[in-house]
């Protein structure tokens, strides 16, 4: 099995007055609670959290894409990684460039490649749609969203792979010379992952194109939906799934007891959850951006993600969440593991208010006293190419 | 849904199917006289208005469904007010229509206005009832984060008119297949009007074009889109007047159907 840290970068300091109410932390919360100065020593630490990833023997490291919210500070994830890229040996999972958004996916194509490039190969680079409520960020009509997410991602795949200059005539984009310079190290191009909560679309759609799909943010019963769906489709279209292309993302809280484990962890995703996730249903879920089926069984739920409270102890106990001593996350991992039989763990040590010294101490006790184990798990670690090493 | 009733073909409508270059459109229908078209609101789920049977008394009344709103089909080619006008120049075609009344109401009113530009002609009398398609600064509410029962209550404005509007989209949201043609609807109305917001800056300077007498019905009590839009269209039109209807929120025409017909009925009668 490989392991992946994740790091979300969240803006703690919010108004106790915010946090009791309802209101949206997503589009509308105002930038003017944003300390610079806190800002400038929250980047600090959070990059030093990232490369201790790195250091405690993590294969690697990830970092993501939001917009205009207190959840994350990184709506630049490419900014994070060419920042890590000098800091760190293992690779780096960008889950990922919220493509649809952008006006011109070439300059995903550029950015993407010149990391890799930079890197000697190390970047993993994740496509997104970017959720919901950024298209309420960028007033971007939702209802064309899927569309454009795959016209962009033919349109860069292309970019990278087939020598230019040539002409893309899309319904989305028109370009008369598509030639970016620099190509992508790694061939054909660098490995594309497709994070998802579990959309039917997605998971075929990443079947289709055997990419690693991670699932997030999920209890574990729609994880092993997604994946058995996953499974399925691969063999739809002609091959058998790797443990490797099936990835779990979870948060991890890892302490010296269950008790001391589940206290601190059940703070932590309160705050994720109710207050970080928080913003109304037709602000996650505009018009349009999913499909008519899954929009009326979404819109029609009484509970959802981010538009209802959710209980800190049921999160853990539904797989949201795994927490506890090093014996106890050892023991969890393994038992899902052999159900699910995903063979990539992307662990998100650092959620809702985690403090530095809690997440060095988590992360050591997870590198330490679990990894190891897991590790044999899932027929191993699959072959990466080595770090720094050009055309590996 | 017809009625054999003498005296009363007023209350009543047919409803039939228009094949339109390929696709089916919705049409409701009903009464005799010169043809008059009505161009629904973005929530209108596929209502025959009290004040269009009203209106049938004298005029024979079209109300389609849009593309993409309840019982018309997709055209996924249209992707703003302008293309749709041009479908429904197509549509007026087909029904062999020439020259015609045109009523539309909110995201309907933006879009008489703007077929009004493409064909002058064609349009005898222009009525704009809360209409979209003029810019309304970043201060009115976002009808796209609103839920069912937000949208309700800030579109009407009496309240006895919100409170039915708010049950009846609980009930909406209760029902399966009407949330579902909710949905449908609203994905529709984002995809004509989320960016730029619910107008077209290239209208102001097309509106010259529009030859018709102009009736701007705007309510008093317009919380969705506010007077200073009302005024805006005045100014534009070459020969429009403005009425506000008391009592009213963005829809007078469903909120107030007698005080719109007092405004409508001198209006359409006078001689241009």
């Amino acid at each position: 099995m490989q392991f992946f840290g994740f790091h979300l970068m969240p803006y703690p300091y919010l108004p106790q007055r915010h946090v009791d109410s309802r209101d949206s932390t997503w589009v509308t919360l105002s930038n003017g609670h944003f300390d610079p100065r806190r800002g400038h020593e929250l980047y600090q630490r959070y990059l030093r959290e990232l490369v201790f990833y790195d250091e405690a023997g993590f294969d690697g490291i990830c970092v993501n894409e939001h917009h205009q919210t207190a959840y994350g500070l990184m709506p630049s994830p490419n900014v994070v990684a060419g920042l890590l890229v000098p800091q760190t040996t293992g690779k780096i999972a960008i889950l990922g460039n919220a493509i649809p958004l952008r006006d011109h996916p070439l300059r995903v194509a550029e950015e993407v490649a010149m990391l890799d490039v930079i890197s000697g190969g190390r970047i993993i680079s994740g496509f997104v749609r970017g959720i919901g409520s950024e298209y309420h960020t960028f007033s971007m009509d939702p209802t064309q969203s899927r569309e454009r997410f795959h016209e962009a991602h033919d349109l860069i795949v292309k970019a990278w792979t087939q020598p230019g200059p040539f002409e893309w005539y899309g319904r989305h984009y028109k370009l008369r010379y598509v030639n970016p310079w620099p190509r992508p190290l790694q061939q054909p191009h660098p490995p594309i992952w497709s994070p998802s909560q579990g959309s039917i679309e997605t998971v075929d759609w990443a079947a289709r194109h055997r990419y690693t799909y991670l699932q997030t943010y999920s209890d574990i019963a729609t994880v092993r939906r997604a994946f058995t769906g996953f499974r399925e489709a691969a063999e739809r279209y002609g091959y058998t799934a790797s443990p490797a292309q099936l990835g779990w993302s979870v948060p991890v809280y890892v302490a010296g007891t269950d008790a001391q484990a589940r206290r601190a962890a059940a703070a932590h995703l309160g705050f994720l959850f109710n207050t970080l996730l928080r913003m109304p249903k037709d602000v996650f879920f505009p018009p349009g951006y999913l499909t008519p089926a899954s929009a009326a069984r979404v819109m029609g739920a009484k509970r959802g993600l981010g538009t209802s409270t959710m209980d800190p102890a049921e999160l853990m106990d539904r797989g949201y969440a795994v927490a506890g001593s090093p014996e106890t996350v050892r023991q969890q991992i393994t038992a899902y593991q052999k159900d699910l039989g995903f063979g990539t763990f992307s662990g998100i040590f650092q959620f809702g208010t985690v403090s530095h010294e809690e997440f060095t101490r988590s992360v050591t006790l997870f590198a330490e006293n679990v990894m190891p184990a897991l590790r044999p798990l899932a027929g191993g670690q699959p072959a990466v190419p080595a770090a720094g090493a050009p055309g590996a | 849904m017809t009625s054999t009733e003498p005296g009363r073909t007023a209350a009543s409508h047919q409803e039939r199917d228009v094949p339109v270059r390929g696709s089916r459109v919705r049409v409701l229908h009903a009464g005799s006289g010169p043809p008059l078209l009505y161009l629904h609101s973005a929530g209108d789920p596929g209502l025959w208005l009290p004040v269009l049977a009203e209106l049938a008394t004298r005029y024979t009344v079209y109300r389609p469904d849009h593309p993409g709103f309840n019982a018309s089909e997709d055209r996924p080619e249209i992707g703003s007010v302008h293309d749709l006008a041009f479908f429904y120049l197509d549509l007026l075609d087909e029904l062999g229509l020439d020259q015609l009344v045109l009523i539309g109401s909110s995201l309907g009113g933006w879009l008489a206005a703007d077929l009004a530009t493409i064909e002058p002609r064609r349009v005898s009398k222009l009525v704009l009832a809360g209409a979209a398609g003029l810019r309304a600064d970043g201060t009115v509410p976002d009808v796209f984060q609103l839920s069912p029962v937000e949208l309700a209550e800030l579109t009407y404005h009496t309240s006895g008119a919100r409170s039915a509007a708010v049950a009846e989209a609980e009930r909406v949201e209760q029902d399966a297949e009407r949330f579902g043609q909710y949905l449908r609807n609203r994905s529709a109305t984002a995809h004509l009007g989320w960016n730029p917001y619910l107008h077209d800056p290239a209208l102001p300077h097309r509106l010259h074009r529009i030859a018709a007498p102009a009736l701007i019905m705007w309510g008093a009590h317009d919380r969705l889109l506010p007077a200073g839009c009302a005024r805006r269209w005045a100014e534009l039109l070459p020969s429009a007047q403005l009425t506000i209807i008391e009592d009213a929120g963005h829809h007078p025409l469903a909120e107030q159907p007698d005080a719109a017909l007092e405004a409508l009925w001198p209006f359409l009668r006078k001689e241009r």
